[in-house]
């Protein structure tokens, strides 16, 4: 198909398209009256809600933190209530900078670009968030323990058996998450080279 | 007349346009209405910005391409080559069958070029100019020719592949 005939067809294309009943009077309405939740927005929203459940397990932590006798559970303990407050900022951060871009004064190229940067970054990002989050489950353990004035010794075959296999889960799945991200990251990159070439 | 009447004008006429753009970037019929539905409004929310003395068609591909874009979904590398299935929307008997086969096959060639690639063509079988399609995809003059012949060659390319 050379593009003089791709043109006629799209052509015909229109004429179908102006046969289509489209309800834009009923969209416009609901639009105008500001109860339209845009799909960008309702991404805020759940990172929104993932930080409140974050930052009420630190605040759990820090509030039982007197329990903990053991030195390196309660450095266990910082390190987890750190990871509960800096984790949802980066992710905030990150979708804030998503929400920043203006549609309408960019022009399509550097809305692709951002977009492709942005998809790196965020590509990123979730690398390290479950490379932490993963670390994290593994060390919150020890420390709900020691809150709840239980010894992870009291528990049978905890160390014989339940940590290894964590540790176990914990790497293969790093593994497999970190390849399917660095696939998905390789992709990114080469369209954006395929576009600025 | 007031905005809101204003702009409600300027989409009724212009329905098609937004229409065209989403059936290229998505490939079902939700997708399809979720973008109509964010164009629209990231239109609505850019309407006061609009510069009357800038082009109208020139805002609305700018603001519908850039939208779509953005609506890509994060797991999507690429957009399927899957075309539109308009049978769902048409009654049966308006259906020519040739017609339909030929705008499958625009499809399928539209959807195998990139991201820029796709607008550019867009933009072109929408018979904008060199001039306009360079202000909305923001690329010179001369490389919109120049584009344009690499999507030409890609085109030919892949129906020889095909053969």
């Amino acid at each position: 198909m050379e593009l003089e005939e791709m043109k006629n067809t799209w052509g015909e294309l229109s004429k179908r398209v102006e046969k289509q009943e489209i309800r834009t009077n009923q969209l416009i309405e609901k639009i105008t009256q500001k109860n339209y939740n845009s799909k960008m927005n309702i991404i805020g929203y759940s990172e929104f809600i993932g930080t409140i459940i974050c930052y009420l397990g630190a605040s759990y932590i820090l509030m039982n933190f007197t329990k903990i006798d053991e030195v390196l559970i309660q450095v266990f303990a910082g390190i987890s209530v750190a990871l509960l407050f800096i984790l949802p900022v980066i992710s905030l951060k990150s979708v804030r900078a998503m929400k920043n871009i203006s549609i309408s004064s960019n022009t399509y190229l550097e809305i692709i670009n951002l977009f492709g940067r942005q998809k790196i970054r965020f590509q990123k990002l979730q690398k390290l968030n479950v490379a932490l989050g993963l670390f994290f489950m593994l060390i919150i353990l020890p420390v709900l323990a020691a809150i709840q004035g239980k010894s992870l010794d009291q528990i049978p075959n905890f160390w014989t058996l339940i940590f290894p296999i964590f540790v176990l889960f914990f790497l293969v799945f790093s593994w497999w998450v970190l390849k399917s991200y660095n696939k998905v990251l390789s992709a990114t990159k080469k369209m954006l080279s395929d576009i600025n070439n | 007349m007031d905005t809101k009447s204003r702009f409600t004008k300027i989409i009724k006429e212009n329905e098609g346009l937004i229409y065209k753009v989403t059936t290229l970037y998505t490939n079902s019929v939700q997708d399809r209405k979720d973008l109509y539905q964010e164009i629209v409004y990231q239109l609505w929310k850019s309407f006061d910005s609009f510069n009357e003395q800038a082009k109208l068609s020139t805002w609305m591909y700018r603001v519908a391409l850039n939208t779509a874009i953005f609506n890509l979904k994060q797991t999507k590398r690429r957009i399927q080559t899957t075309s539109i299935d308009f049978r769902t929307e048409q009654p049966s008997e308006e259906i020519d069958k040739t017609e339909e086969e030929r705008i499958n096959l625009l499809y399928e060639h539209i959807q195998m070029l990139n991201l820029l690639e796709k607008g550019i063509i867009l933009l072109y079988l929408e018979g904008k100019s060199h001039e306009e399609i360079a202000s909305i995809v923001g690329i010179s003059i001369s490389n919109v020719g120049t584009k344009i012949s690499r999507i030409r060659e890609k085109i030919k390319s892949q129906i020889i592949k095909k053969k």
